[in-house]
């Protein structure tokens, strides 16, 4: 037993040192809740999962060891290859989802006329789920659809925007872009108040042009902010397209909306080899993984614990 | 010195007509949902673009109770109000416990509640999948509130330890002094003093469990939230898009609600993160 836990307690020490025997035990119990959620829904699982990514389980839970033959399986698998290249294509606009709120936080921020209420609502969408955008835009885009209408009407012939497996992918990315852009321009807008309006004011005395100011000024002093949209903005098309593709193209027309989360989905729904289902969210976990480091690593940064 | 502000204000004049039509994309979706939802089928097949002629909430009361969203609605309202509750208690005690308290392993915990970030639904589906129908959670609202709490647990987390940890010491020291117990304390001084950052994370929570879609499609596989619900009634090709409209309406509603009442908090919100020291 401890002796002098209650009557003689130890002066506290300030510096670097623990609480009282207290103190630490009150702290754990305090993290119970949060330490036992996230181990047995996220960490439990993403072991687990492992684990189950080199067996061939079926729902009986009869399987045996089988190495790494999930992950030649889908190596091999022409839908995964093809949820790979659409990955490869929607990360390639990654540039257009910084710059664009980039560019839009900007003007705002440099005085466009009704510049408040352009950032009240841009950010609208946002706030939407992606059911609900989804089910809008599965109507407009429609063939006969409201957006191939007000195109005919300037003379512009329609487009089958969901349909082809061309344009579908395409299709699917600017309405994501579109919904999410919002939350960019708030960053930005949010980075842009640390800018001192000095620097820009003192460049402009000096003659430099609107341009100028934006390229030479602006621009470099947003680079935290731009590393930070960008990360956060890849995380967000590897992981939270899901609800997006789920109502408005349901991963086709074939494979040409896939993406491998979606993949995963479909995979999981088929129950009889979770082995593999679970082998291509092991891929998709590295993929995000080293970008996902990188956000906690900001945050953290930020919290200056 | 006035010709490069004029010239200046002919750019942003010339920039926001191409902001105008942006922001008329961005409010569309109210009038799609709002105008489609008034008519009634035979309206939409003569009209589809047209503003409607004759209202009538004819879908909305299909809706609600032929199309059983009143149940899917009280679905969506108890465990999205049971999951925030849940986050906002859980993260209260865990922000406390690793802002303000000094033990072991504090930065060890703090960091893989945070490297849980890295680990989103979609990477443990299966696992995630079994462990729920093994704990005999499938198909129950408590299941759901708990995934809701789990997954979106380390944002609000980090959150409230960063408030705390920029109070100030000496309001936990003075109650100590006081003789207050801790629990004491988090009620008393935490939980009161928190408050800014608590309503932060009660509205963006609401906002991620309202609009969820994936977890609940697992978790609550015979009943639906509202969400799902939508999902569903958007089949491939034969949509009764008066009837969609209407369910669209009663799904986004409450989180419209939300924004137009709480947008300042929600664009602070947001925009925490990615700027802060």
């Amino acid at each position: 037993m401890t002796v002098k836990t209650h009557k003689t307690k130890p002066p506290r020490k300030r510096r670097g040192g623990f609480g009282s025997k207290q103190e630490q035990r009150f702290a754990y119990l305090m993290l119970l809740p949060a330490l036992a959620l996230v181990l047995i829904f996220r960490v439990i699982p993403l072991i687990w999962g492992f684990f189950l990514s080199l067996t061939n389980v079926d729902t009986l839970g009869n399987g045996d060891w089988v190495g790494f033959a999930n992950y030649a399986r889908a190596a091999n698998d022409p839908t995964f290859q093809d949820s790979l290249i659409n990955t490869v294509i929607l990360l390639a606009t990654l540039p257009i989802w910084v710059m664009l709120p980039m560019l839009l936080a900007i003007l705002i921020h440099q005085g466009v006329p009704g510049g408040k209420f352009y950032r009240a609502v841009y950010f609208f969408p946002a706030v939407l789920s992606s059911v609900i955008i989804g089910a809008i835009f599965s109507v407009v885009l429609r063939y006969d659809g409201s957006l191939n209408n007000m195109l005919g009407a300037v003379g512009i012939d329609a487009i089958d925007w969901l349909g082809s497996s061309s344009n579908a992918l395409g299709s699917l990315i600017a309405v994501q872009l579109w919904s999410t852009f919002g939350m960019g321009v708030l960053i930005f807008m949010s980075g842009l108040a640390t800018v001192p309006d000095d620097i820009i004011e003192a460049a402009r005395i000096d003659g430099a042009g609107f341009w100028q100011r934006l390229f030479l000024v602006i621009v470099p002093s947003l680079r935290p902010i731009i590393e930070f949209v960008a990360v956060v903005t890849t995380i967000g098309v590897l992981t939270s397209m899901f609800g997006l593709i789920y109502v408005l193209t349901g991963g086709g027309p074939g494979t040409s909306t896939t993406l491998p989360e979606f993949l995963i989905w479909l995979e999981q729904g088929k129950l009889n080899r979770p082995g593999y289902a679970a082998a291509i969210s092991m891929i998709l976990f590295v993929m995000m993984g080293g970008i996902a480091w990188m956000q906690v690593r900001i945050m953290s940064r930020n919290t200056n614990l | 010195m006035s010709k490069p502000a004029k010239r200046d204000r002919r750019i942003l004049w010339a920039a926001s007509v191409p902001m105008m039509l942006l922001a008329l994309s961005c409010v569309y979706p109210i009038y799609f949902a709002i105008n489609n939802a008034l008519k009634d089928r035979k309206g939409y097949i003569l009209d589809r673009f047209g503003l409607v002629t004759d209202p009538s909430i004819e879908n909305f009361v299909t809706a609600w109770s032929r199309a059983r969203f009143d149940e899917y609605f009280f679905n969506s309202v108890t465990v999205t109000a049971g999951a925030v509750l849940a986050l906002l208690l859980v993260s209260s005690l865990a922000g406390f416990a690793l802002a303000v308290l000094r033990f072991p392993a504090r930065k060890l915990i703090f960091g893989v509640i945070l490297a849980s970030l890295m680990i989103p639904v979609q990477v443990v589906l299966v696992p995630f999948y079994q462990t729920i129908v093994a704990l005999e959670l499938l198909n129950t609202r408590i299941g759901l509130i708990l995934s809701y709490t789990a997954f979106f647990l380390p944002f609000s987390t980090y959150l409230m330890t960063a408030f705390y940890a920029a109070l100030p010491r000496e309001l936990v020291d003075a109650a100590r002094v006081d003789g207050a117990k801790f629990l004491q304390v988090w009620w008393y001084v935490m939980l009161p003093m928190g408050k800014p950052a608590l309503l932060t994370l009660g509205i963006l929570n609401t906002l991620y469990c309202w609009n969820d879609v994936l977890i609940s499609l697992l978790v609550l596989q015979d009943e639906r939230t509202l969400m799902v619900g939508i999902a569903a009634l958007r089949g491939e090709y034969t949509t009764n898009v008066p009837l969609l409209s209407a369910a669209i309406v009663l799904g986004a509603a409450p989180i419209v609600l939300l924004y137009v009442i709480f947008q300042r908090k929600i664009v602070a919100g947001i925009a925490t993160g990615a700027v802060k020291g």
